[in-house]
């Protein structure tokens, strides 16, 4: 029987304290993980070439303020590349019998419970490792397999069950309340801004299906204006689907088993709609979630877009219209790391940040050396350790926006938009504005183009058939 | 004496020798063909090559690295570059495997030849120093990775020894019999240990990408294989 307390620093459900003979179930999902994913190659070459240099530790933004040896992502890494050794390997079976100590208890499995949940996964230390070892992704399985074994935040879990076996969605949000707050936004840009734009809803047939980040909906109001602004001037076609309007995928940071049930219900709502396209709003994990459709669902997944991405390239082609005023305030970028770590989206906000505004900071380091927010991985909805969030692995973060001295911090993030808010209100700087990118450029939009195309296609209702943008 | 020292240069040395080849030779193969393995499953192939490649040439050629941790780095890439270029570029060396092989090439001079021994030696010793002085890696240091270094810098700095018979605290013969064997067991802990990254390095970015590349249903094949695939979330 398990003598260990089971407690963590976050909160679990009942079932984490109740699941028995916990070390043999962990080896044997391990097993069926193995077999059926491809994490057997990076764990023979990482258990074998890791050459403990510490020169992750010096770029971990948590390890620069703790100091502690379990902060270490090499460190960290090795709790489970032992586990790999010691069953999975010719080398640590023989160990094993000729009397090595080695052996997976419960009490092992709890600290790997607590210690990959010190860790956010933003890979930032995978670019200083000499011989490339990437800490994210051992930090991604370790949680699957403790997951397999009833290890979960109660945040991250409750949170998945709404959305895959309750409403539909991670905050809970009925479609008729959806409808509700997709007509209020259309009244509040007719009372704001006098001007006619919709959030189309279960438009068949549209290139793009839009998925924010559920939470934009109760909490950001300008930015899913500003995702419709920008739909609007430049003619795009989109829809927002009654079937399913959450990005949220928290499997991307606890299981695989659960990121793949979330991706296949998004894609089936793509096809639903005999959409072409997703288009994910302003969330980092949603949009590298989304990218692993193809990984699950086959080549044939429909591609999936980040908003940015959409709203650079008709910025570009000169598709927005602006005012000649710009945000005068100082701001800067945080690049999220679900999206800049890998350099796949890095330059396309700066463009458009850099055509708004008056006067735009780089933080340093930034781009694919950026710090976290400190809340990836999930840890940002884990509220119970928000001080853990914001004093220690935020710090760094605090620190770099202070340096910049803007006044405004953008990022096109939901999670990253809450922990940098907490960030700085424990950090002394209340002052400091946070948030989303297409907030900021829909102060700027010059709607007089678009509200004389609508005026002209009033006079003369025939040109309007050929839109996609009236509901069936 | 004579009897050892060529019994250490011939049956023990192609001993060595044979089980690094084959050894490191296993390593690469099982490397290749799971790589290929994956590849082959995923569902999703459109693997970045160039940025996997650009990685790699970064690491292998350091240059633009040293700006972190600028001592440890200096001394980490400088020993490496003696310890890969002594051994192969000696006089001594090749003459010795010129009689095997049949050809030769260029030796280093004499004089650069020593002091990149002495550099080799030297590093070997400051990494371990700053291994046990620098908080971060003390903590993460295992006993291998404090002897490692020091069993590498055995064969150069008998190996100067033996180029330098008059500074030696022993005999040539014995010196000699130090240097080839010494050899031997870093030729035989080569696929054994992680000096394997001499040879495994290139292939480990890659391998960082392949490790998220998992197959079509992987998720819900993990979930019918332990019996939860219709289990409550």
């Amino acid at each position: 029987m398990s003598t260990a307390p089971r407690t963590y620093s976050y909160y679990v459900e009942d079932r984490t304290r109740e699941t028995t003979d916990r070390p043999a179930k962990f080896l044997e999902a391990f097993a069926a993980v193995l077999e059926h994913s491809s994490y057997a190659l990076p764990l023979d070459i990482f258990s074998r070439l890791s050459t403990k240099c510490s020169r992750c530790a010096v770029t971990c933004q948590l390890y620069e303020v703790t100091g502690e040896e379990r902060d270490i992502p090499c460190k960290r890494s090795e709790l489970l590349l032992a586990v790999y050794r010691r069953y999975f390997t010719y080398g640590g079976n023989l160990r094993a019998r000729l009397g090595g100590s080695f052996e997976l208890t419960d009490e092992y499995i709890d600290l790997m419970g607590e210690n990959y949940y010190r860790c956010t996964a933003c890979r930032r230390c995978k670019a200083s490792c000499p011989v490339g070892i990437d800490h994210g992704l051992i930090t991604h399985l370790a949680r699957y397999l403790l997951s397999e074994v009833d290890v979960i935040p109660k945040a991250l879990v409750v949170s998945t069950r709404e959305q895959l076996e309750g409403i539909g969605n991670t905050s809970a949000i009925p479609p008729n309340a959806l409808v509700s707050t997709c007509e209020f936004l259309e009244e509040e840009f007719e009372d704001d801004y006098n001007v006619q734009i919709k959030l189309p809803v279960d438009v068949e047939g549209a290139e793009f299906v839009f998925f924010p980040a559920v939470s934009d909906y109760l909490l950001e109001p300008d930015t899913l204006m500003g995702n419709a602004a920008v739909m609007a001037v430049t003619g795009g076609s989109w829809t927002i689907g009654t079937g399913n309007y959450d990005g949220i995928n928290y499997g991307l940071f606890y299981s695989d088993r659960m990121m793949e049930r979330i991706i296949k219900k998004e894609v089936a709502e793509v096809r639903r709609l005999k959409g072409e396209k997703v288009l994910i709003g302003e969330c980092g994990h949603a949009t590298r979630s989304a990218w692993f459709g193809p990984t699950f669902c086959g080549s044939d997944a429909p591609p999936a877009i980040n908003f940015l991405q959409y709203t650079h390239a008709q910025l570009m082609k000169g598709n927005i219209p602006l005012l000649d005023k710009k945000i005068e305030e100082r701001v800067t970028y945080h690049d999220p790391c679900n999206l800049a770590r890998s350099g796949r989206i890095t330059e396309e906000p700066r463009e458009i940040l850099k055509a708004i505004c008056a006067d735009f900071v780089e933080m340093t380091p930034n781009r694919t050396e950026n710090y976290c927010c400190g809340g990836g991985g999930g840890l940002v909805s884990i509220d119970e350790i928000r001080s853990f969030r914001t004093t220690l692995m935020g710090k760094r973060k605090a620190d770099q926006i202070r340096a910049t001295g803007a006044q405004i911090v953008v990022s096109p993030c939901a999670n990253c938009k809450k922990q940098l808010a907490e960030v700085c209100e424990d950090n002394d700087l209340g002052d400091v504005q946070i948030v989303g990118l297409h907030d900021l450029l829909l102060k700027v939009i010059d709607f007089g183009p678009y509200r004389a195309k609508l005026a002209a296609e009033q006079e003369c209702p025939l040109s309007n058939l050929g839109s996609t943008e009236e509901p069936d | 004496m004579e009897a050892l020292i060529e019994w250490a240069r011939g049956p023990a040395f192609i001993f060595s020798l044979t089980f690094m080849v084959l050894g490191l030779a296993r390593h690469l193969l099982l490397t290749l063909w799971e790589s290929a393995r994956v590849i082959r499953r995923a569902g999703d192939r459109d693997i970045p090559y160039k940025q996997v490649f650009q990685a790699t040439a970064k690491w292998l050629f350091p240059l633009d690295k040293l700006r972190h941790e600028v001592v440890f780095s200096v001394t980490s890439v400088v020993f490496h570059a003696a310890i890969l270029v002594v051994p192969v570029l000696l006089a001594g060396h090749i003459k010795l495997l010129a009689a095997t092989l049949g050809f030769s090439w260029p030796a280093l001079p004499g004089v650069a030849a020593d002091a990149l021994t002495i550099v080799a030696v030297v590093t070997a010793i400051a990494i371990v120093i700053q291994r046990g002085t620098a908080r971060a890696t003390r903590q993460l240091s295992r006993i291998q990775d404090y002897l490692l270094p020091l069993i590498v810098a055995l064969p150069f700095a008998s190996g100067f020894l033996v180029m330098h018979p008059t500074w030696s605290p022993v005999s040539f013969e014995l010196m000699l019999f130090v240097h080839v064997m010494s050899a031997n067991l870093v030729l035989v802990l080569m696929p054994l240990t992680k000096l394997s990254h001499a040879v495994m390095l290139p292939s480990v970015q890659l391998v960082s990408e392949l490790g998220w590349r998992w197959p079509v249903d992987s998720g819900s094949a993990v979930g019918v294989a332990l019996g939860k695939e219709s289990d409550p979330v």
